[in-house]
């Protein structure tokens, strides 16, 4: 029998019911034709019990039963909607919140790229006593590791490209570079910002991402002077180019350099790191001809600049190790120019890892902060598994009855156990559906908050896919078994006798252990709560407030990038002169400078400084900033000696410059710094003359300490970052800025306007998810928490009616019954407390890593969490309180 | 008298077995195995009717209903291609544990 026949008959119940009871029914007959009715009768036995064995047989039976269960779980469900309701309410929050943050986690750190065979894609990195040799300047990922070495992930174009033609250990090796601006523009339109990455030519053959439209690169096209083409992405050729087949003939300029479109790369490529939107590919060699034109005139590639991810395909069966091994020799021979004598260790070695989500997209804090935040969700969840059992089973306690009465009926206990669970799955499942729906909204809002003050190509790909799907599916079948079992089990373990006893009332209630016990797991839980949130919060706050040396309030950024619109060096200086002319005559502005690293936004330069008369010294290094005419005024730092940068020093490329008293006092601890001159690096030890010193400011963290700095004249070669100090809230002169800039040149955009604020909050984003999630998650935690005491004491009160009728009328006054109800509150929030501060401490012992300027053992914050639990522990205790205590004694007893 | 369903697996084996010689109704079946076993082993109409209900869902016989010789409409079973094949193979095993549990019984 097909299964298509079995699901039918399983809808036909009734006629299949019948045909059993016709069959028996003949049975019976044919053998009472042979023996008399009563002898065929005993022979057959019970005919209804034959019936039932046979419809048993099949697997029809228990999709029917289950059927039939989940209809009058359904009815039952629908006899109790407050009930019902709030359950999955609570469900919906708990299993959104985890399936929100489930859906981050898994597009910024699981997910593994969308291109063909992720799994065998290696990332091929380097480790290195000091720069490699030739190397000058190094792009991408490269920081100092254990023992001291380096470790860096690119390499310079056309050593990439010798590799890449000459191994055989790999099936491939593609390059790429990290993402820079380029401005597009398509056919007659303004030009706009997008993202562009510079990959070599093999890059999508190499990843597995073959284009839908047109082609892939020719290995002739990755070759400085061949005519510049690119391949965009999917996103920007439905949106900038409505999808049209005939992209490839299309006229677009980026950077104002003609350029032919060759393909359009699949739908949902977003490049190789998840949360980065690339909507340009060119080949390495096109990033000279979209450089800025310089007066030299010479366009070729700098070996000395190392800026070319690599990432290569495994070959069927080639290990990794095998392969790095093999390719690592081949790579130690050319990395050393010919005839060089270079020490062993100075020779960088490769490195692999596995390429399958691609490159990181988040650093390692970030990364932990979405843990942390996985793991305060599923401690809200368990909360709401406590409460949600807690309400089953006081329904279960009303519903005694009817179990006990199915039981004595025949029914059997694992079928009432089944009957409770399915009931709980259903719940469950529908808590999961809403869940999956705020959830994904949920996830949209924490994904804004996450990225503020990122453009369009900052975006993680959130989608609710199968594998969100799978998580809150499985988290509701989880839950369900959480906070069904307690109320099946009771259900099952019920006792004709039991319920008739209950029926007479007892003066004392019924001791509630289990409910009391759940009471208890949630303010316990919410105790951790509560300690995250505190400790988040406050370490959110530490480093806010922290002092950063200059004004933040009324200060904002405007930058545009006139190279861009093919301004020449010579052009540029000019062009920002009247820029910021027409800027300070907005009203609204009181000052404008220029700088080239904007305060706290993520980017900096740091130098080592080379002192005349002193031996160089790797640790004599200081963090080196550009700024105008005036900079120091606007942003609000004070000078304390000397003068600082005019525009004299900017026409006359004089050395002057002007450090802070950090770096003064570190390098000059005893004498004025002012006339002393230094240099840069290995060559030159007096470029440089101190003609001023500021105060100290945080140039690019807040979280390290401060660290000297040093400010040269800016004489702008590319971006221009105007400081904007205003009279009145900055965020309001954004367009008034836009429109100042278009009409100097219309052909410069605004590439981005940010207040200090908001930059600072970019700068914390990942303190403020935590800060401002943790609170919410902490609020919640107590609500619900407070929501389960509050029940389970008018429960208790309300079982109790009898005894405190009978306490009152012996004597006892208002204030006793009141107080008798507090104390049972606050023994449940001891109760709480024990089994909470150990689940606390692991808690925060968890987040250590993301706390500034605070222990995992805050007294201040312990002592908030507590006070903050107590209070809500007797305000959630008033009203049953107040209950109990307007209990009328004679009414009560007279109810007996 | 031993019951043919006490034998794991033999019920089925001997509902097959009646079944290889054309259809028949339930009743028909029991009177058939009672008959042919010279009225040794007997059916319980408890036993048999899950147990045609079973191998129907287990696609080894299809059942219809029809006319009686009676000509009352009774329930007939057949075997089906694949009760056919098991039927085979049943009954080799059969033969095989058999013999071996009397020669076990001979020899100890």
């Amino acid at each position: 029998m097909g299964t298509w026949s079995r699901i039918r008959r399983t809808f036909r119940a009734g006629s299949h019911h019948a045909e059993i009871d016709e069959e028996l029914r003949f049975h019976l007959e044919m053998d009472a034709a042979d023996h008399g009715a009563r002898d065929a009768r005993l022979r057959l036995g019970n005919v209804a019990r034959i019936a039932e064995d046979t419809r048993a047989a099949g697997i029809v039976e228990w999709i029917e039963s289950s059927l039939r269960d989940a209809l009058y779980g359904l009815r039952q469900l629908r006899k109790t909607p407050a009930l019902t309701v709030a359950v999955i309410a609570s469900l919906a929050i708990g299993i959104g919140a985890n399936s929100a943050i489930f859906t981050l986690i898994d597009a910024a750190i699981l997910k593994p790229l969308p291109v063909n065979d992720p799994d065998s894609l290696v990332i091929v990195e380097w480790t290195n006593d000091g720069f490699p040799p030739g190397a000058t300047n190094i792009n991408g990922d490269f920081r100092e590791i254990a023992g001291g070495r380096l470790q860096g992930s690119s390499v310079n174009a056309n050593l990439h490209r010798r590799l890449a033609r000459e191994q055989h250990a790999f099936a491939a090796i593609a390059g790429v570079a990290d993402p820079v601006n380029v401005a597009i523009a398509v056919g007659g339109a303004q030009a706009e910002q997008v993202s562009a990455q510079y990959v070599s030519a093999n890059f999508f053959q190499g990843v597995g991402a073959a284009p839908i439209v047109g082609r892939p690169f020719d290995a002739d096209e990755d070759r400085v002077g061949h005519e510049p083409v690119a391949i965009v992405s999917h996103r920007l050729w439905v949106t900038r180019f409505g999808s049209d087949r005939s992209v490839l003939d299309r006229a677009v300029r980026i950077n104002n350099v003609p350029v032919r479109i060759v393909g359009v790369a699949p739908p949902g490529f977003f490049g190789l790191m998840a949360g980065q939107w690339t909507d340009v590919y060119a080949p390495l060699a096109a990033r000279v001809a979209f450089s800025p034109p310089s007066s030299t005139g010479a366009r070729s590639e700098d070996d000395s600049d190392w800026w070319v991810r690599q990432i290569a395909r495994l070959d069927p069966g080639m290990t990794e190790e095998a392969s790095r091994i093999a390719l690592d020799g081949l790579f130690r021979g050319m990395v050393v120019p010919d005839g060089a004598a270079i020490e062993p260790s100075h020779i960088p070695i490769l490195t692999t890892h596995s390429g399958r989500r691609g490159f990181a997209a988040l650093n390692p804090r970030d990364a932990s902060a979405l843990w942390i935040l996985l793991l305060l969700v599923g401690v809200l969840l368990l909360i709401v598994c406590a409460n949600v059992a807690n309400l089953l089973l006081s329904r279960s306690v009303s519903r005694q009855r009817e179990s006990a009465v199915r039981l004595a009926l025949g029914a059997s206990r694992a079928r009432l156990f089944r009957q409770y669970l399915i009931e709980s799955g259903l719940l469950a499942l529908a808590g999961g559906a809403a869940g999956v729906a705020v959830g994904f909204e949920f996830a949209r809002e924490i994904h804004l908050l996450f990225q503020t003050g990122r453009d369009a190509s900052n975006a993680f790909d959130l989608n609710v896919d199968w594998r969100t799907l799978t998580y809150a599916f499985a988290l509701a079948i989880g839950t369900a078994v959480l906070f069904g079992l307690a109320p099946a089990v009771r259900a099952a373990r019920s006792d004709f006798g039991d319920v008739l006893k209950a029926q007479t009332r007892s003066v004392i209630g019924g001791r509630l252990r289990l409910p009391r016990m759940l009471v208890a797991i949630q303010l316990a839980l919410c105790l951790a709560a509560l300690v995250a949130a505190g400790l988040l919060g406050r370490s959110l706050a530490n480093l806010k407030w922290t002092d950063i040396g200059f004004d933040r309030e009324n200060l904002a950024y405007a930058s545009v990038n006139p190279s861009r619109a093919g301004y020449s060096r010579e052009r540029i200086g000019p062009f920002g002169d009247r820029v910021r002319g027409e800027l300070s005559r907005l009203p609204g502005v009181a000052r404008v400078s220029a700088v080239s690293f904007r305060f706290l936004a993520g980017m900096g330069n740091n130098g080592l400084m080379n002192f005349a008369g002193r031996p160089l010294d790797q640790g004599n290094r200081a963090n080196m900033n550009s700024v105008g005419e005036g900079f120091f005024e606007t942003v609000g730092i004070p000078l304390v000696a000397g003068r600082t940068i005019d525009a004299r020093d900017i026409r006359q490329e004089s050395g002057a410059v002007v450090v802070d008293e950090m770096f003064a006092k570190r390098f000059f601890p005893n004498e004025s710094p002012l006339g002393r001159r230094f240099g840069l690096g290995f060559q030159n030890n007096s470029q440089y003359e101190i003609v001023g010193v500021v105060g100290n400011s945080r140039y690019n963290t807040l979280r390290e300490e401060m660290y000297p700095t040093m400010y040269e004249a800016f004489r702008p070669s590319g971006t221009i970052h105007f400081a904007i100090r205003t009279t009145m809230d900055p965020a309001r002169l954004r367009e008034a800025v836009r429109r100042t800039i278009a009409s100097v040149d219309a052909a410069v955009p605004v590439t981005e306007f940010h207040t200090q604020s908001a930059l600072i909050d970019r700068h914390l984003r990942t303190e403020r998810l935590l800060g401002i999630l943790s609170g919410a998650f902490g609020v919640l935690a107590l609500a619900l928490a407070a929501i389960g005491l509050a029940g389970l004491l008018a429960y208790a009160v309300a079982r109790r009616t009898n005894e405190i009728g009978i306490r009152m009328a012996v004597g006892a006054d208002r204030a006793d019954v009141i107080r008798m109800v507090l104390r049972e509150s606050l023994g449940l929030c001891g109760v709480g407390l024990l089994l909470g501060i150990p689940c606390a401490y692991a808690v925060a012992r968890f987040l250590r890593t993301a706390l500034f300027q605070l222990e995992p053992l805050d007294p201040r914050t312990a002592v908030f969490a507590l006070a903050t639990l107590l209070t809500v522990a007797l305000a959630a205790a008033w009203i049953p309180a107040r209950r109990a205590a307007s209990i009328d004694p004679i009414a009560a007893l007279r109810d007996e | 008298m031993p019951k043919a369903d006490n034998l794991q697996g033999a019920l089925e084996l001997l509902v097959m077995k009646i079944l290889r010689r054309g259809s028949q109704h339930g009743f028909a079946i029991s009177a058939l195995i009672r008959q042919s076993s010279d009225e040794i082993l007997r059916v319980e109409a408890g036993s048999l009717y899950p147990a045609l209900h079973r191998m129907t869902e287990a696609g080894l016989l299809k059942a219809e209903w029809r006319m009686s010789d009676a000509g009352r409409r009774a329930r007939f079973y057949e075997l089906t291609a694949k009760g056919r094949r098991t039927l085979e193979a049943e009954e080799k095993k059969w033969h095989a544990v058999s013999a071996a549990v009397a020669k076990v019984l001979r020899t100890t």
